[in-house]
């Protein structure tokens, strides 16, 4: 049976592990022991673990798998690559052996093969995206919904970007370097940041790179945090009083401890569907620990879509492409079907978009 | 590493390997194992009509008894007597699920048990221990772990083929088997014996002394049930329905 679309995922979490776990065991058994889901997790291959139905708000429905890489949550650093490219190889030819016509590779799946479907096992009729032209799609409108809802005038505004010379990181400048007074450039590697400042500044913008990431933190007005981490390690000291914060990374970027500013943080590159979403059996309210129906990241996102609109074609791919005209036709097909921007929300719950309301909430 | 008894100086009395225990207890499992597929196989041949399939299944038997001969032989080699009990506590349940089929003159249901589930966890953990075990005992592991992969593919063919004629009656039927059979292999691989001795190991549980030769049980429970979903995956149940059962073992 021929399936619309495929999710290519991996959990965040042993948290987020032993719950989906636990929904498969059912009510009656006692959870999985830490020690024993530590021990077998890595050990199960690919496989669906649910069941996916989204409806478009034009009334049609796609169907698909949502296919966890079982990659070990505490195992996604660099000394794993490896091990990790031959899971997200494996989770793809099950997706194709399913008959999936678009795997959307969600998370580190794409980060692991660099977005290069030709690192992947011969796909047949079968098409991959990243994702991460709708995840920028979605952290821009973020942004943008946020600072108008805060009064903010975006060109006034510096923005600095940690993880800027990522795929993701990359597309958000190019669309975001035009509106705003000043952008700032944050990753490891130097060389690549050089690269994209110099393409931005030919494009007539103020860019500033830089390594040090605490040097950086206190110029900015607006942050978006997109590297790709292992875990939420990231601090971010001195920021501006007021600062608006999009934490974009799966797993999320920013340290628990990294909250106590006086920022407005939400968790950005969500979207909502608006024709709903069905999942067989029903792990949603564990996959998503949002507060609100219908969430999913961008990346999941845009796989189903582009099936919603009938459109089977690798729409992102590779590293460094995404251009705001992209990023624009894409969001323009999520919204023709009803996928928008997620309502704000982070660890603590919903954001109120005011400034100041959100003070009580992150603390 | 060769693993011989070693000569002690001081006393200058043979003593064996310090591992040589160790070894004594896995081969004591590997050996029982290899029993009860004898049985198993020697009792399908009883219920099987064509006989082709008749010689089929006593080959079986003389291969697993081969088996058992050669882990024997691996044992002698270490110094030790391999033990070998098929009314130990989970084997004489796992022979006893085998033999209910049997009763029931179920071809298909026999085939899941002894060769989706027995075997799958056989050729696993043969595999693992070939990997760390020293000299001939690793080849021998190695060895039988392939020659039990090579006929575990005939039979997947044969449930295949059974599937197809009717999916949900053929894994309603898999369920149940998986819910008997695997429940027992599950707590025979657990990381202790909830309900005592599993009688067969000659001193205290060997599981807590795998590492010691380089194995834990995490690992062979772990790639046990990896071999398990892929052979399921063979058969074509889908992967969300074999995860949960799997989820659902105890743990
Ligand atoms: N919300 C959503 O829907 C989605 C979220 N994501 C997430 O977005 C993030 C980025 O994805 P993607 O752009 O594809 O990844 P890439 O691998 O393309 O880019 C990662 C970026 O992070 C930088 N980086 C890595 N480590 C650090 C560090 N310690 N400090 C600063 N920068 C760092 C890298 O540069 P360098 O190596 O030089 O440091 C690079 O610029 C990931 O967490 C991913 O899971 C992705 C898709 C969808
Ligand atoms: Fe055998
Ligand atoms: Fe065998």
């Amino acid at each position: 049976m021929p399936l619309d679309f495929a999710l290519i995922a991996h959990q965040e979490s042993w948290k987020a592990a032993a719950d989906v776990l636990s929904v498969l065991r059912g009510p009656g058994l006692p959870p999985i022991l830490d020690l024993d889901l530590r021990e077998l997790f890595a050990w199960i291959p690919p496989r669906t673990v649910c069941r996916v139905e989204l409806t478009s708000s034009l009334g049609h429905s796609v169907q698909g798998v949502y296919i966890d890489a079982f990659i070990p949550p505490d195992r996604l650093g660099y000394e794993f690559r490896q091990e990790n490219i031959a899971r997200v190889r494996a989770a793809a030819a099950y997706a194709i052996k399913e008959g999936a016509k678009i795997v959307s590779l969600g998370g580190f799946s794409s980060i692991l093969i660099e977005g290069d479907s030709a690192l992947l096992p011969d796909a047949g009729d079968t098409v991959f995206t990243t994702g991460n032209t709708l995840t920028v799609s979605l952290i821009v409108q973020g942004i943008l919904a946020m600072c108008a809802a805060q009064g903010r005038e975006l060109r006034e505004a510096t923005l600095l970007i940690v993880g800027a010379s990522g795929d993701v990181g990359s597309g958000c400048a190019r669309c975001l370097a035009p509106l705003v007074k000043r952008v700032v450039l944050n990753a490891r590697a130097l060389d690549r940041l050089n690269t994209l400042a110099g393409e931005l500044r030919s494009g007539g913008a103020e860019v500033e790179v830089s390594v040090d990431l605490q040097q950086l933190s206190n110029q900015a007005d607006i942050v978006i945090c997109v590297a790709s981490l292992e875990s939420p390690s990231l601090l971010l000291k001195q920021l501006r009083p007021n600062a608006i914060v999009c934490d974009a990374g799966y797993p999320k970027n920013l340290s628990p401890a990294a909250g106590d500013e006086d920022c407005t943080l939400f968790f950005g590159g969500l979207g909502q569907v608006t024709g709903g979403m069905r999942f067989e059996p029903d792990v949603h309210r564990v996959l998503h620990h949002h507060p609100f129906p219908n969430i999913a990241q961008g990346c999941m996102l845009e796989g189903m879509v582009l099936a919603l609109e009938g459109r089977f074609e690798p729409f992102s791919h590779g590293r460094g492409f995404i251009t705001p005209e992209r990023v624009h036709e894409m969001g323009a097909i999520a919204a023709r079907h009803g996928v928008q921007l997620a309502p704000f929300h982070n660890a603590n719950g919903a954001v109120q978009e005011a400034l100041h309301t959100t003070q009580e909430q992150t603390r | 590493m060769e693993l011989v008894t070693k000569l002690n100086p001081d006393s200058a009395q043979a003593t064996l390997d310090p591992t040589a225990p160790i070894w004594q207890d896995v081969l004591a499992q590997a050996v029982t194992g290899e029993l009860i597929a004898v049985l198993n196989y020697t009792s399908l041949a009883g219920i099987c009509e064509d006989p082709e399939e008749i010689a089929e299944a006593l080959e079986h038997a003389e291969g697993e008894q081969g088996h058992a001969r050669a882990f024997t032989a691996e044992g002698k080699k270490l110094g030790i007597d391999v033990p070998s009990n098929v009314n130990a506590k989970y084997w004489k349940r796992l022979r006893a699920s085998f033999l209910r089929c049997v009763e029931e003159r179920d071809f298909i249901a026999c085939l899941i048990v002894q060769e989706v589930m027995l075997e799958s966890f056989a050729v696993a953990s043969y595999r693992r221990v070939g990997e760390v075990a020293p000299g001939s005992l690793g080849r021998t592991f190695a060895a039988i772990a392939a020659e039990e992969e090579d006929h575990i593919d005939h039979s997947i063919a044969i449930l295949r083929a059974e599937r197809e004629r009717d999916r949900a009656a053929f894994d309603e039927k898999l369920h149940g088997l998986h819910l008997e059979v695997m429940t027992t292999i599950a707590e025979m691989f657990a990381r202790e014996d909830k309900d005592g001795h599993c009688e067969l190991c000659h001193g205290a549980c060997v599981k807590q002394s795998l590492p010691v030769v380089g194995l834990t049980m995490g690992e062979l429970r772990g790639v046990a049930m990896q071999h398990y979903l892929k052979t399921l995956d063979l058969l074509g149940v889908p992967g969300e329905v074999t995860l949960m059962w799997v989820a659902q073992l105890p743990l």
